[in-house]
């Protein structure tokens, strides 16, 4: 389904990341971003799709310890998958040839997009969840935690990301057009809130550009 | 039935309903893979072709929309296998009524490059397997389906066309703003797919009836009259439960808005069922197709812009290395960020298409002119004009172009008729025809009218429609040859009248070994303009032959209310200098700092800086204006961005200014023939497996910047190709990037492949999940946290 894009941006996700979380755009950067953000809004197709499934949906017993905990005590699976489409690749592929500073600026815009955008279709579908008496966990994306990037192929084949939004996966499981997510939500008859995976068990504990900076990816 | 009849067009012809639908609804679980039915459920697959026969459906489309080997992966089966059961099952039950069977065929569920990491030619052999398989188990037809991209599209095409000798159906799925969700147009669809020789072309899936009407009715515009067009809509669009609303009696009501379209074949596609097909066939009982009058226009195109050469149509000529050192040296190189980047110049200028030639000696041409279409149509979306005469070139660049281009160009000679025109109408391409022959060129417009005719009756013989067919009259230069302007100018205007064909003429070729080129040029576009030419090959970065067009449109009512001479010109204001070389005013050089280079390039100014590094060159050497001024710039902005007191979108502005300031200095070093003094050079790439490459491309301008020579290999590259390229340029230097946890493995192989070649070369590695502890485990010898430091390590590298 076609998703609205959002009406403003959020220029301090931008800002971060660019590499410069809490810095006061100069002007030229302030107009730098500008133009990014005219650039993305003509050419993203913003695109979203989601089911609710059965548990066995996915085969979650193979798919790490963490998702089991956000899991836990769920009995149905929501599925999502978000993404801006593949002409938004083909602008920043053109503006790293003219002018590399506008795309990374437009690809940084177009990540507070996806944040933007996950946040929006993940109300929606907590509306209809409560609307119906149940509660739903937060998202939560293959490669987070000990969640293996392999467990995309079976999310995207039970969602048809395909077909639905034009969303398809390389043979090493990264989502192509690039700037996309999937997640994976569950639902209970008492409320959750699921469980983020944590430094401890993280695949990229040892690598993480936050813990390196002395932060986490939570604040 | 048989299959003549499709094409006939006496009668409606009825494809079936949906499979997964079907088969959902009659047991398949959730999980299950739906390719393997012929397996797994073949009584129930056999009676859901049966129950879609019965209910009237003349084709049925066996159960092989997924069965290609990147689906079937894991399965224990081959697409041959898959395709020969599926395919059985469908005879089974097609046998009962006489209906026919296709091989059906759907993507592979895997975005092509650019978009993804599926090689074109990949795909190509892909379905190519899908297709001999089929063919082998006795298809009738063969039905591409459900594509959404156009290139994709296109190596699917070819392997049917190329693999068997059945008939090709093709139906692309469109969005309600009438694209893909690529971004294809229903119009370059038409273009392309008819082009390249299909049987008959249509829409499915994605939207209801009601939807897709306005789409079916611009295709059937577009494609040649004869050409069936096909319609499977869905039951209505989906609600998020999956499920569709729209009633089998409902959507036959609605596909009765089909009948006076042209659209001679109808179907269903999701959430569409026996009952469908049934009613759909009582609805078009006593009812004939109607007559298709397609609108004859000239169209180029790629997958998101269709051209229609409709009055004075603007070729950008930059990208053609004769006579441009610059160019010729970015070929040389192997390089094509530059030609990139002066397609997009073109294109912001107001090119509507863009010629691209690679005769150049000393290089291969074919390999050149297949990398820059490559790289050309990953970044601009106009069409191209594949400008050689080198069979094995064109072929090449004709096989992977993304859309219908034009070829430039044949002429009267036999030879030259014989060879390319067979290419032109195997891919679909319009063709310029250049009126010379073995004689040369004729003095006498009546001369080049007799080549043209002779031209022409080859393209009819090989049946390419004239709107396809662009005849270059030649202009001469006039410092030359006065009285054959008039002459090229009569001859062009007689040609269009006499053949029905559009006319091209490379502009610029007027005012050759005259002084102010612009004046003569843009006059005789003017003349041009006013005999009927229709392609103007030109340079568009020239203000007054822009200007010259734009107004030309609004005096000849192409330009409803002038708007886009408004939008041009609403804010210029003309200054006109005639000035004769001038003394250099004297430099104030001495303190970089007060530079105004070292400034523009310090604050991130692009044009301030394209600007001054022209006046610094008037009285520098080039060399001395890269290192005392625009690396001590860089340096000073590279301090701040250490210190903290700079931010990235700060340095990153200063690299673009840099970039644009050091495009001006390489311009000069090319012009002066003397080969540039690189500070050395290095190989660059993101590794395999790997599609984020923002920051590897950050390194690229920062090492440029500081004036060393990178070959950039892209992203997804494999180890094989570094050490190539390594091997091949000498490289003391290789720099490798990769984001995702998952691909640092590849990158670790292809420090091993470097080593076990025994090449003598650094290695340094940067990407979010790195660290210097661990790019030490994994063999690099330096960890670039971020662009700056793999500049300042390039420094120990190569010394200075």
């Amino acid at each position: 389904m076609e998703l609205t894009a959002p009406q403003t941006t959020d220029r301090a996700t931008v800002l971060r990341y660019l590499g410069a979380a809490g810095w006061t755009p100069d002007a030229a950067t302030g107009a730098l971003l500008d133009k990014a953000e005219a650039a993305v809004r003509a050419a993203a197709t913003p695109r979203g799709i989601w089911r609710r499934l059965p548990m066995t949906a996915l085969p979650l017993a193979e798919a790490g310890t963490d998702l089991a905990r956000h899991l836990r005590g769920c009995d149905e699976l929501v599925l999502m998958a978000v993404t801006l489409g593949s002409g938004l690749d083909g602008l920043i592929r053109r503006l790293e040839i003219t002018d590399i500073a506008l795309g990374a600026a437009a690809d940084a815009t177009a990540s507070a997009w996806m944040e933007d955008l996950c946040d929006g279709l993940e109300g929606e579908i907590r509306r209809q969840i409560t609307a119906g008496g149940r509660y739903l966990t937060g998202r939560y994306s293959p490669g987070y935690g000990d969640c293996p990037l392999t467990l995309q192929d079976p999310l995207c084949l039970a969602l048809d990301t395909v077909r639905g939004i034009g969303l398809a996966l390389t043979p090493e499981h990264l989502m192509t057009p690039r700037k996309s997510v999937t997640a994976i939500l569950g639902v209970a008859d008492h409320p959750v809130t699921g469980a983020r995976a944590g430094c401890g068990h993280c695949l990229l504990r040892e690598t993480c550009v936050y813990r390196k900076r002395g932060t986490t990816c939570e604040s | 039935m048989k299959v003549e009849e499709i094409t006939a067009r006496r009668r409606f012809v009825l494809m079936d309903g949906a499979m997964g639908t079907q088969l959902t609804a009659r047991g398949l679980q959730p999980g299950q893979k739906p390719e393997l039915a012929a397996f797994t459920m073949p009584e129930t697959l056999i009676a859901i072709h049966r129950d879609y026969a019965r209910a009237g459906a003349d084709i049925l489309f066996a159960n092989t929309f997924g069965a290609n080997d990147r689906k079937l992966a894991g399965s224990g089966y081959t697409a041959a296998q898959v395709v020969e059961a599926s395919l059985g099952c469908a005879r089974a039950a097609a046998d009962e009524t006489g209906a026919l069977v296709a091989l059906d065929i759907g993507p592979i569920g895997e975005l092509l490059a650019p978009a993804g990491t599926l090689a074109f030619e990949d795909a190509y052999d892909q379905f190519a397997r899908v297709v001999r398989a089929g063919a082998a188990a006795g298809a009738d037809l063969v039905v591409l389906e459900t594509m959404t991209d156009l290139y994709e599209l296109k190596a699917a095409i070819l392997a049917a066309k190329e693999n068997c000798t059945l008939p090709v159906y093709v139906s692309m799925s469109f969005e309600a703003r009438g694209r893909t969700f690529t971004g294809c147009t229903v119009e370059s669809f038409a273009v392309t797919a008819a082009g390249l020789g299909v049987d008959g072309l249509g829409i499915n899936c994605s939207l209801g009836p009601e939807e897709i009407l306005p789409f079916a009715q611009r295709l059937c515009r577009c494609v040649p009259a004869g050409m069936p067009v096909f319609v499977k809509p869905n039951a209505g669009l989906p609600n998020p439960d999956g499920s569709y609303n729209i009633t089998p009696a409902e959507f036959a009501d609605l596909m009765r808005a089909y009948l006076p379209t042209g659209v001679s074949m109808l179907g269903g596609c999701c959430g569409t069922q026996p009952e469908t097909i049934r009613l759909l066939r009582q609805m078009v009982e006593g009812h004939t197709p109607a007559a298709k009058t397609p609108v004859v226009r000239s169209r180029l195109c790629t997958p998101v812009r269709c051209v229609e050469v409709d009055g004075i149509t603007v070729v950008g000529e930059r990208i053609n290395p004769t006579g441009k050192k610059r160019l010729q040296q970015a070929l040389r190189e192997g390089d094509s960020a530059y030609p990139c980047a002066q397609a997009v110049a073109q294109a912001e200028a107001g090119a509507q298409l863009l010629d691209v030639n690679a005769g150049l000696p000393g290089i291969d041409e074919a390999a050149t002119l297949e990398m820059l279409v490559r790289e050309l149509q990953s970044i601009t979306d106009l069409p191209l004009q594949l400008d050689s005469t080198n069979p094995e070139a064109l072929a090449r660049a004709l096989r992977i172009y993304n859309g219908k281009p034009i070829v430039n160009s044949v002429n009267g000679e036999q030879k030259s008729l014989d060879t390319i025109l067979p290419l032109c109408k195997k891919y679909g391409a319009a063709v310029v025809g250049l009126t010379l022959d073995e004689q040369g060129i004729p003095k006498t417009a009546e001369g080049r009218l007799a080549i043209a005719g002779r031209i022409v009756a080859a393209t009819d013989a090989i049946g390419i429609p004239r709107e396809d067919v662009y005849i270059d009259c030649l202009t001469l230069t006039v410092s030359a040859e006065q009285s054959a302007a008039a002459e090229t100018l009569k001859a062009l205007t007689i040609c269009k009248e006499r053949y029905g064909v559009r006319t091209v003429l490379g502009v610029s070729n007027i005012s050759f070994g005259l002084p102010c080129r612009g004046y003569m040029n843009t006059t005789f576009l003017t003349m041009a303009m006013q005999a009927g030419l229709d392609l103007a090959i030109m340079n568009p970065n020239t203000p007054e032959m822009m200007a010259a067009v734009r107004a030309y449109r609004v005096l000849t009512c192409q330009d409803p209310q002038s708007s886009d001479y408004l939008a041009a010109y609403a804010n210029v204001t003309i200054t006109t200098t005639q000035a004769a070389p001038a003394a250099a005013p004297a430099s104030d050089a001495g303190d970089p700092g007060r530079d105004p280079l070292f400034e523009a390039v310090r604050r991130g100014l692009k044009q301030e800086a394209h600007d001054a590094a022209q006046k610094a060159l008037e009285t520098a050497q080039p060399l001395e204006v890269v290192n005392g001024i625009l690396i001590p710039a860089l340096d000073r902005v590279g301090e701040g961005f250490e210190k903290g007191t700079l931010f990235l979108p700060q340095l990153l502005q200063s690299a673009t200014a840099a970039q644009a300031a050091f495009e001006v200095v390489k311009e000069a070093i090319a012009r002066t023939g003397t080969p540039g003094q690189s500070k050395g050079k290095i190989v660059i790439a993101t590794v395999k497996g790997d599609v984020h490459d923002i920051g590897k491309n950050i390194v690229r301008v920062i090492l440029e910047n500081y004036g060393y020579e990178v070959t950039d290999l892209g992203r997804d590259v494999p180890p094989e190709r570094i050490v190539e390229a390594v091997r091949r340029t000498g490289a003391p230097l290789v720099g490798l990037s990769a984001l995702m946890t998952t691909t640092v493995p590849n990158m670790e192989a292809t420090i091993q492949a470097l080593h076990q070649a025994g090449l003598p070369c650094k290695v340094m590695v940067g990407g979010a999940v790195l660290t210097p502890s661990y790019a030490r485990a994994i063999g690099a010898d330096f960890y670039a946290k971020d662009a700056k430091a793999s500049a300042d390590y390039a420094k120990t590298v190569f010394g200075g």
